[in-house]
């Protein structure tokens, strides 16, 4: 009787488990391969599992040989997708809503809740896609500023960095008189082709000089033509008066071979193991892109290396509708945030960071990243057109680098890349 | 009188034919699965603009083709490869080959050093690249050795023609060990009589060398060439870390516009088409050397 018992319970428990199970969404999320996200995400997917019965969150991180992109390229197109994946910048965003493989998050019920409760309704704009839809939920953002030693700028007899153009060639004029071997910058890749690379040197001077002008739009290029050739012409100035170094340099900024560099918030943790005499307004400050002399603007926009994630449309209903729970659920609470600060370093993309009270510990711990907040709401994120790698490869190619080596003047330079730019876009 | 078969011999013919299938399938289902499908996907592709994702997919025929054959970037990487082969060929010749003489005239240990000069063979292009980055930056220490000598540092990555030479030389730093290997079995295969002849004969060191060790070495000699001129068309890691094919293209190779057009640009049909052209052009050219090679055997050869 008693075994009779005993099995009776066991079936039951079984059954009840299966029936659980059944009764469970499993859906997948992949995370950028990176530990501190992946850490971040499986913390976020075992809470979220824990907290309910009907939805199972695995998380997993993508494989990024070659690329993260072409993964997930290669997984959409032998009907492997997950549920949702990270890491996606808007051009590669355009190709996947191009190709009709991902969902227009803006047309999920609670959409509205998220851009309301994480203060985002201004920059939710700039991540809109031609046809009016938002496809990527921005995760997080660096507003990319530009480092100086503000050591060596007292030393040369400069208070603070320098806001325009005229301003770093005067601190250019005096390093060199000062240090003939020293250089306002060294950045080998302005003679490169690669076409990343141009965000964290053109497009954050051009959305600076133009005010954040889109470049493209559609398949047309809109780009402020004015605020390009002055961008061109700052860079091929720059070369000509030996102020810019395009040789490689091991750690140049920190070794004060230059004085000026693109900072993102990713180099602190490791300024912190190798070059512990870096120290924010001690030896060196962050700020705003210069602007051209005759931009008369109190603030300067700036390229947002910001990445989010995407739903993928060859999911079923239910696994598009279980994930969405979850990502709700992460992105409607700050204390999620703050775990994603703590855990990679990096500041969320949201419009409250500075004002709300739950990000104040950060900030105390992490002064280097004020002026990373500050800026958040003047950064542009990257154009969101499925020919972006091209668009960029032929900017850098036709137009600045043969600028910065001399070969033509930037007013040829910009009509060169524009009609290839236009040529590309038909 | 026609000879009746054996149908025992044949059943034992049969069997030995299907174990013979039987252990080759791996190999074969491997070469089919990861080979053959995808050769005939990948040529499929050629005539298409396909992302691989997009629900529309357009045969475009042969433009493709056209847009390669017209492409700045695939001249660049056309010349490039025969650029960096100019300079390759003949450092990694007499590197392997000086490497190859050293170690067969040393009366011990050759397997040891043999090996030792094989390890770079072994090493990350990714952990290299980075390594003579640091030895050619401007703040390295060699940089006022140069500007005590020449007045100035060189820059290395942002002079067309020095950033050529850089990849080639970093390529034969690497591969001068593994074809070392291949002289080596070379050399031990050369009948010691010949030399003593030659010897006999008042030969120089000169002459046994020109007239004895380099034709007796042709086959090892014919293997390498064909291996080396392969390989420069696939050259990629050392341009991916240092140069990104630049400056203005100048180190730009086929496997930079192949990744770049099909991992970056998303497009497999252009990136396709690109490898294509690229295996045409290897293939036409490893002909070439080898009518160029056999030539100088039926000449010089030890045949």
């Amino acid at each position: 009787m008693k075994k009779i018992l005993i099995l009776s319970l066991m079936l039951v428990l079984v059954f009840s488990l299966v029936a659980t199970a059944q009764a469970q969404v499993k859906v997948t999320y992949w995370t950028a391969p990176n530990p501190p996200q992946e850490v971040f995400w499986r913390n976020l997917s075992e809470k979220f599992n824990a907290s309910q019965n009907k939805i199972n969150v695995y998380v997993t991180a993508m494989v990024e040989t070659p690329s993260s992109e072409s993964t997930i390229t290669n997984a959409v197109a032998g009907g492997k997708a997950p549920a949702a994946s990270g890491n996606i910048f808007p051009g590669f965003g355009a190709t996947l809503a191009n190709s009709e493989a991902v969902v227009a998050l803006d047309t999920l019920p609670g959409f509205d809740e998220i851009i309301e409760k994480r203060a985002m309704k201004e920059i939710i704009e700039g991540w809109k896609f031609a046809d009016g839809h938002v496809y990527i939920l921005p995760v997080y953002a660096n507003a990319m500023l530009f480092g100086w030693r503000i050591d060596t700028l007292k030393e040369l007899g400069f208070t603070e960095a320098p806001a325009t153009y005229s301003g770093i060639m005067d601190v250019g004029k005096a390093l060199k008189a000062k240090y003939p071997d020293r250089f306002l910058i060294a950045r080998k890749e302005l003679i490169e082709p690669t076409w990343w690379q141009r965000w964290f040197d053109f497009f954050m001077l051009y959305n600076a000089a133009s005010d954040g002008r889109p470049f493209v739009t559609g398949n047309e290029v809109t780009a402020d033509d004015e605020a390009v050739i002055k961008v061109f012409k700052f860079y091929g100035d720059l070369k000509a008066n030996d102020y810019l170094l395009t040789m490689p340099a091991t750690d140049p900024f920190e070794t004060e071979v230059s004085i000026w560099r693109s900072l993102g918030p990713w180099s602190f943790p490791g300024w912190k193991e190798r070059f512990p005499e870096l120290v924010i307004n001690k030896t060196f400050v962050a700020a705003p892109p210069p602007l051209p002399d005759d931009v008369g603007l109190s603030y300067a926009k700036t390229f947002a290396d910001a990445k989010g994630l995407v739903i993928y449309a060859q999911r079923s209903p239910e696994e598009q509708a279980a994930i969405w729970e979850f990502i709700k659920w992460v992105f409607t609470d700050p204390i999620n945030d703050l775990a994603w600060i703590d855990a990679t370093g990096m500041l969320p993309m949201r419009g409250d960071l500075v004002t709300n009270s739950t990000f104040d510990r950060v900030f105390k711990e992490h002064p280097e990243l004020i002026p990373y907040a500050d800026e958040m709401a003047y950064a542009v994120p990257a154009i969101a057109n499925e020919k972006f790698s091209d668009i960029q490869t032929i900017l850098s190619d036709k137009g600045l680098v043969p600028v910065v080596l001399g070969k033509v003047t930037p007013q040829q330079g910009w009509a060169d890349a524009k009609a290839a730019i236009e040529a590309l876009l038909k | 009188m026609r000879k009746s078969r054996n149908p025992n011999r044949m059943k034992k013919v049969g069997w030995v034919e299907v174990r013979g299938w039987f252990f080759t399938s791996p190999y074969l289902v491997f070469t089919l699965i990861f080979f053959i499908l995808p050769l005939i996907w990948g040529f499929y592709l050629l005539f298409t603009n396909w992302n691989l994702i997009s629900p529309q997919k357009e045969f475009i025929g042969l433009l493709n083709f056209f847009e390669a054959l017209k492409s700045p970037k695939v001249h660049a990487a056309f010349f490039t490869t025969y650029k960096a082969m100019a300079i390759f060929m003949p450092t990694v010749l007499i590197s392997s080959l000086g490497i190859a003489l050293l170690i067969n005239s040393i009366p011990r240990f050759k397997g040891i050093i043999a090996v030792a000069f094989f390890l770079p063979y072994l090493v990350s292009g990714v952990a290299f690249s980075l390594v003579v980055k640091g030895v050619i930056s401007y703040n390295s220490p060699l940089s006022p050795v140069f500007r005590q000598l020449f007045g100035y540092i060189p820059d290395w990555l942002g002079t067309p023609i020095l950033a050529i030479i850089v990849i080639s030389l970093m390529i034969t730093w690497k591969l001068s060990g593994y074809y070392a290997l291949i002289f080596l079995s070379g050399l031990s295969s050369i009948p010691k009589e010949l030399y003593e002849a030659a010897d006999v004969d008042g030969a120089t060191s000169w002459i046994k060398f020109w007239k004895i060790t380099i034709p007796m070495l042709y086959p090892a000699l014919y293997t390498v060439m064909i291996l080396a001129v392969g390989l420069m068309f696939g050259i990629f890691t050392e341009p991916y870390m240092l140069t990104g094919g630049g400056p203005q293209l100048a180190t730009h190779t086929w496997y930079l516009e192949i990744y770049y057009q099909a991992f970056s640009a998303m497009r497999a049909g252009y990136g396709s088409t690109i490898a294509f052209i690229n295996a045409i052009v290897t293939f036409i050219s490893i002909i070439i050397i080898r009518k160029i090679m056999e030539g100088w055997g039926k000449a010089y050869g030890p045949v």
